[in-house]
């Protein structure tokens, strides 16, 4: 015997993950982005595995080896120098990996920190409101009427030179955008039925807010966050530029792009060019993805 | 690929400079790095000096060779080993009009040692002087402690201020501060003072009273431009009429360029690496608990990993030479036995390592300045390199010039790169400054920031100050330049040859302490 459970039948029930993969893909140029991205970041993340040389290493760099041109082969390595050396010896194709590392790290851990900062403020003041609202909103003015990289440089002269350092300086200057949209969106889901009825059930407001409100009002902070990410990898490269960044001998994009700017005038362009075009690349990667992201998962524009 | 950008730069160069004319007396200068202070007797340092000749002059000057030659004195004598004579100019007037006498002189003497809180004293200068005394209104008199054959050449670098616009409240008359504002700048040089920013222009118009030929310049302005290429592209584009220091990857196409021209300067800057070498935890050192750079097998090991050579050819362009000494062999005093460059050997250096107890080596941080000397950083992540090599793995702390000079001050580093000028043509003013037992009382060893000590080289250095023969002083010198060397107290890396990049139409007499002097530069007739 055997109770016959009604078969349900077979619907192709697409999550809501699926549906965003299916309308992600939909477009050409930003598929494009995300396997340009993966391009950039895979071999980035396993540059100790991948990469010819260790150019943090700086035992194994050879002084007689610098400046080689694109193409030269290493004669104590017996490595080919893809995209040639910078001044130390450094092989470049390895110094863009490495650096992309750094690059990377900086801006997800910075974003991510800024994210969940952000979040924090901008739910918080939506949901309580009034004086709470009032003050870290004009705190996230305040905030945001300085120039970011003009804060950023004076915070990291102040802390000092380091990759943690650059990180504490970019997660304070990306926090009060993040805080901006999380209350905008929080401001109309503050009044939804089921906070509501969550309120009546006398649920704590932490639970609220990051149980029922935080979930709903994702979308848009991801897009804010995608878009920051490459936000976050600019601001670094110029902070690494200026020199106030990373420490010498471990260089991020930006500093490999100063390091070969004494050699532009002498013909020597692929020592800042080639990281140059790297940057240029994974930013415009992640555009594209969040771009898209955006137009996706924001109603108003969907077709 | 090449030709290609070669064109490239050589057409985009061009554009640049056809639109750019040159007003004809004006002159901008792009300087390396900007004076620490306009007190022209806070701090011993190069870039303090040359904006303190634009508006004062010393007693004696050096000239272009490092040969003293008067300038407010007209002439002077020995009339005792001990007592010198100097006579004065009379017809110099300060740039507010007031006439230079024997007054101004015994002030400018006297402040040198009440100027508080230098990083580098000019107590350098005249601590060998007992007494300066004003025989009558244009005549001075200074007795030094012992016979000292070197005073003439000293107070090259003890410039004169007017008493009566450098009077104030200290001790030491106008304080730092106020001469940083501006306030009682008056000398009697060729410029004057018009304004001053830290971080920006220095500017100084020319000084109607001069009492020499008119410089050439109604306005000169020094603008501070740490980044070297930046620095060439300001030149190619007209910006700057004469840089400092132009990269060395570019002097090739530099000297090729139909729109520049290019100065150079004997060599005798000598750059070196100073070691910590107090009995303390040292603090960039880790690894171990002591202090191994008190070992001299360690220094030995640190001295023979570096590739002089490599450094010379990959990192400066060939503009310098390789040094095993601290100044180049045609200097007195310079050490015969060390004046080739010791070459590289790794085996060696892995061998005294293990020798002195440190097998695996131990961990460093080697400070340098980011912009002070020609490729500084760039020297300092080499020398990093192949100290590496040997197991003694190295990190670089590159710092702003003002930060890294506070650093060494405090003794922040266990290893750091440093250069000293000698413009005098002899060894004893770089011995003293850079391994004398520090004393600052004395005015010795203050540019010892390894705090390198030994009795013998103390002793040495002090008969050699007071001997009034050339062979013998000379023979002493090299005796102590010998023992230093021998101990590794201190590694020499190469020795700077000064360059300047010019507009063409302008020459300049390239000068051996590095100094760009606006007086030096004029129109080519």
């Amino acid at each position: 015997m055997s109770i016959a459970s009604p078969q349900a039948p077979v619907v192709a029930v697409e999550t809501p993950f699926q549906r965003l993969r299916s309308q992600f893909l939909e477009n050409r140029l930003a598929t494009f982005g995300l396997i340009l991205l993966a391009l950039i970041i895979v071999p980035s993340v396993l540059a100790p595995w991948v990469a010819p040389q260790n150019p943090f290493d700086i035992g194994k760099l050879d002084i007689f080896e610098s400046q080689l041109p694109p193409g030269s082969v290493s004669e104590s390595l017996g490595i080919t120098y893809w995209l040639g050396t910078d001044g130390q010896g450094r092989d470049v194709l390895s110094a863009i990996l490495y650096g992309m590392r750094t690059s990377l790290v900086v801006a997800f851990v910075s974003v991510t920190g800024a994210l969940l900062i952000g979040a924090t403020v901008g739910l918080t003041a939506a949901y309580f409101g009034g004086k709470v609202d009032a003050l870290l909103m004009r705190i996230v003015d305040l905030q945001l009427s300085f120039p970011a990289i003009l804060l950023a440089l004076i915070m990291l002269s102040v802390l000092g030179q380091g990759i943690d350092k650059v990180i504490i300086a970019l997660i304070a200057v990306q926090w009060a955008y993040f805080a901006r949209t999380a209350r905008g969106t929080a401001l109309v889901e503050r009044n939804r039925e089921y906070v509501q009825a969550a309120r009546c059930l006398a649920l704590s407001p932490l639970r609220i807010i990051f149980r029922h409100m935080l979930p709903n009002c994702m979308p848009p902070l991801i897009v804010i966050a995608t878009i920051d990410l490459a936000h976050a990898i600019a601001a670094e490269a110029t902070l690494s530029y200026l020199g106030i960044g990373v420490p010498v001998t471990q260089p991020s994009l930006g500093m490999l792009i100063a390091n070969g700017f004494e050699f532009m005038l002498s013909g020597q362009y692929w020592i800042s060019f080639c990281p140059g075009i790297a940057l240029a690349l994974i930013i415009v990667a992640i555009n594209l993805v969040g771009d898209h992201l955006r137009d996706i998962l924001n109603p108003r524009s969907a077709q | 690929m090449r030709l290609f950008t070669g064109k490239l730069a050589t057409s985009v160069a061009a554009l640049m400079i056809g639109a750019m004319p040159l007003h004809a007396a004006d002159l901008m200068i792009g300087i390396k790095s900007e004076p620490s202070s306009l007190d022209p007797q806070f701090h011993v340092l190069a870039t303090n000096m040359q904006v303190a000749f634009t508006m004062f002059e010393p007693l004696v000057m050096m000239d272009a060779f490092a040969s003293p030659q008067p300038a407010l004195a007209e002439s002077w004598e020995n009339v005792s080993p001990t007592e010198w004579v100097f006579n004065l100019r009379k017809d110099v007037t300060f740039s507010d009009g007031s006439p230079f006498t024997a007054e101004d002189v015994l002030f400018s003497f006297d402040r040198v040692a009440k100027v508080p809180n230098s990083p580098s004293a000019y107590t350098l200068f005249t601590r060998q002087i007992e007494s300066v005394e004003a025989i009558d209104d244009h005549t001075v008199k200074m007795t030094t402690f012992q016979p000292y054959p070197l005073l003439a050449a000293d107070i090259t670098s003890v410039v004169i201020m007017s008493h009566l616009a450098a009077a104030g409240d200290a001790p030491e008359g106008k304080t730092t501060t106020e001469l940083n504002r501006g306030e009682g700048l008056i000398g009697t040089g060729p410029f004057k003072f018009v304004s001053w920013q830290k971080g920006a222009d220095f500017v100084v118009e020319r000084n109607p009273n001069y009492w020499g030929d008119a410089p050439e310049w109604d306005k000169v302005t020094m603008r501070p431009m740490t980044n070297a290429a930046a620095r060439a592209a300001a030149l190619l584009s007209g910006d700057i009429a004469v840089m400092e220091d132009p990269p060395t990857a570019n002097l090739s196409d530099f000297e090729n360029n139909p729109d520049l021209t290019i100065a150079k300067a004997p060599a005798g800057r000598v750059v070196y690496i100073a070691l910590d070498q107090q009995d303390r935890e040292s603090p960039g050192i880790s690894g171990t608990d002591t202090n191994p750079l008190m070992d001299a097998r360690v220094r030995e090991a640190l001295f023979i990993s570096i590739d002089r050579h490599g450094i010379v050819d990959r990192v400066m362009g060939g503009l310098a030479e390789p040094a095993g000494d601290l100044v180049p062999a045609h200097f007195l005093g310079s050490s015969p036995d060390h004046a080739t460059a010791p070459t590289v050997d790794v085996e060696r250096a892995k061998a005294l390592l293990a020798e002195a107890g440190y097998p695996g080596g131990f961990s460093i941080v080697l400070g340098s300045p980011n912009g002070r000397y020609v490729n500084d950083v760039r020297i300092a992540q080499t020398i990093a390199s192949m100290w590496s090599r040997i197991g003694v793995t190295t990190e670089v702390e590159a710092s702003a010039p003002p930060v890294f000079f506070q650093n060494r001050d405090e003794m922040k580093y266990s290893a750091y790169l440093g250069a000293w000028g000698n413009g005098s043509g002899e060894n004893l003013t770089t011995l003293n400054a850079l391994v004398n037992t520090y004393d600052r009382e004395q005015g010795k060893g203050t540019a010892n920031g390894g705090r390198y000590s030994n009795p013998e080289v103390d002793a040495l250095l002090a008969e050699a100050a007071s001997t009034m023969d050339d062979a013998a002083r000379g023979a002493i010198l090299s005796k102590a330049d010998a023992v230093v060397l021998d101990d590794f107290g201190i590694i020499p890396v190469h020795y700077e040859v000064p360059v300047w990049a010019l507009r063409n139409g302008l020459t300049m007499e390239g000068r051996a302490d590095q100094y760009t002097l606006p007086q030096y530069i004029v129109s080519a007739e």
